[in-house]
């Protein structure tokens, strides 16, 4: 098994996937976060909360995770590589449990580089502005844990729903249009707060939830359990299916 | 307690919705030997082999690998080294990456990947990106991921496909040496002449079905019918003394018959009665012959 993780490990490290979303993740944090300290007036960015609001765009990354985790699992049957996969790991259960915790680390990974770029180049423009710092408080490192946590969920979940539908480019559309225009229609219902994107949105926010959020433990539990859900039916999926 | 086969298909049997890939297939082949496995497109060479190597679950019947399913083999790399057909890799990974990978999910150390790249004659490329890969360097480099286990079987799906003529020869050459070392290979192909260059046996099928299985010599001499032809100064007293052993005889060429009987026969009665001989073979028919020959119709 770890061999496996290994090998997966390798993968994701072995193409430039990683460095395009990580430089992507970045260049998306220095707009938002240039914008945000440049334009803001003096006394809003002295608020606790603005300063953790310019941070939170590191929370990009759990989108990014989860595009990740897609493209380690449907990006082997896209690009054929999965043949070679399953002829060192035939017991399909252990390929997918390597993905997923892969997926999930490098998730994580992604998220951690992401939250810390992000608070540097806040603190750095902020202080710039002589604007009095308030990033080294616990609600900031709960941000940063809830991120960390949720990306690696997402990464997971990715994988799942990766395994399930098999194709690299569908998967990923599927999802993003599930996120932009599914889940908002879950609103209509009352029950918008129960989707997979609003689940992992409450661990990212880890205490601070709007309205529409479960607390940081029902978040967890949901996003847990979709993640679950999501990698079983995937490695069902996988076993079942024929490679040709 | 007898050796088990390196391979074995059982009563294989593959459906596709209506369509039957594979029906009902049996075969064996014997260790140490190169075995062609061929037949036309769409014969079912490619399930078959997929079913074999555990990509493929088969609808009914079984196929393994020194005893067991592939699945279950302890240590798959180790045992087996497959190339597939249209093998694909990522085209941003390299060519040694893509061998490292392999290499750290079966637990073999490092060095074995420069060790098969050199074999393959990769060294150079091993650091380039695939995309940029010629087909033939593409092959090379699934023959590399196959022998990273140092495997004493290698099952081969089309892996001259698409290849130039040096690359072709580079891997009769190869095969050869690996038979000649006490490897085992079960080889398909639709290149025939290919084929016919260097296996020592050949399972063929049609339609999913077996039609033939045997020594590749013993197939070819008897696809033509046990005919022996033979050359002699004294061709018309031979043609005499075949007819008194009830062998029918006709001239090839000046010097040479054409004898409807095993060339074992046309050598007793030519000694017997004292007649030199300057050619004794048996007729073979081409493995193209004799391959669409027995798939003409339907499976036997």
């Amino acid at each position: 098994m770890t061999r496996l993780f290994r090998a997966e490990i390798l993968k994701v490290l072995t193409t430039r996937l990683l460095l395009w979303l990580g430089l992507l993740v970045i260049a998306f944090e220095v707009l938002v976060i240039a914008l945000h300290v440049g334009h803001d007036s003096l006394d809003s960015l002295a608020s606790e909360g603005n300063q953790r609001d310019a941070v939170s765009i590191a929370a990009v990354s759990v989108l990014i995770s989860l595009i990740l985790g897609i493209v380690a699992s449907a990006g082997e049957y896209t690009h054929g590589t999965i043949n070679h996969t399953l002829l060192v790991a035939p017991v399909r259960e252990r390929v997918a449990a390597a993905k997923l915790a892969a997926a999930a680390l490098a998730g994580a990974f992604l998220a951690l580089v992401s939250f810390a770029f992000a608070w540097t180049l806040a603190t750095l423009l902020l202080s710039a502005r002589s604007v009095p710092l308030h990033l080294f408080t616990q609600a900031t490192l709960r941000l940063m844990l809830g991120t960390v946590l949720a990306a690696a969920l997402a990464g997971a979940l990715g994988v799942g729903f990766g395994l399930l539908l098999r194709r690299q480019t569908a998967a990923i559309v599927v999802a993003l249009v599930w996120l932009l225009v599914g889940e908002p229609l879950l609103a209509i219902a009352g029950a918008e707060r129960y989707g997979p994107g609003h689940a992992i949105a409450s661990v990212v926010e880890a205490g601070r939830q709007g309205s529409d959020l479960l607390g940081f433990g029902g978040g967890l539990a949901v996003a847990l359990l979709y993640a679950v859900v999501a990698g079983t039916v995937g490695t069902i999926a996988m076993k079942r299916s024929d490679v040709n | 307690m007898p050796e088990l086969p390196p391979v074995e298909v059982r009563g294989l049997t593959k459906r596709y919705g209506t369509t039957t890939a594979v029906d009902g297939l049996s075969f064996t082949i014997r260790r140490g030997a190169i075995t062609g496995f061929l037949g036309p497109n769409g014969a079912g060479k490619s399930t078959t082999l997929r079913a074999l190597l555990g990509l493929v679950r088969p609808t009914a019947g079984e196929a393994r690998v020194d005893g067991v399913p592939y699945a279950k083999l302890d240590d798959p790399l180790r045992t087996v080294g497959a190339v597939l057909e249209s093998e694909s890799f990522h085209p941003g990974r390299s060519g040694r990456n893509h061998l490292r990978i392999l290499a750290a999910a079966a637990g073999l150390p490092v060095e074995r990947v420069d060790d098969v790249l050199a074999t393959v004659e990769l060294t150079d490329a091993g650091r380039r990106r695939v995309g940029g890969y010629s087909l033939g360097m593409r092959q090379r480099l699934s023959v590399a991921g196959a022998l990273l286990g140092q495997p004493r079987l290698l099952v081969l799906d089309e892996p001259a496909n698409g290849l130039d003529p040096e690359g072709i020869r580079w891997l009769r050459d190869f095969l050869r040496s690996f038979a000649t070392d006490g490897g085992t290979v079960l080889i398909s192909s639709h290149v025939l002449a290919e084929v016919a260059q260097i296996a020592e046996e050949v399972v063929i099928i049609h339609r999913g079905r077996l039609v033939a299985q045997e020594p590749l010599e013993a197939l070819t001499a008897r696809s033509a019918g046990g005919a022996a032809v033979v050359r002699s100064p004294e061709a018309a007293r031979l043609r005499d003394a075949l007819a008194r052993a009830g062998l029918e005889a006709g001239p090839v060429g000046d010097d040479g018959l054409r004898v409807a009987g095993p060339a074992e026969r046309v050598g007793e009665v030519a000694a017997a009665e004292g007649i030199v001989l300057l050619e004794l073979r048996t007729e073979g028919a081409s493995l193209e012959e004799v391959f669409l020959e027995l798939t003409a119709g339907g499976p036997a």
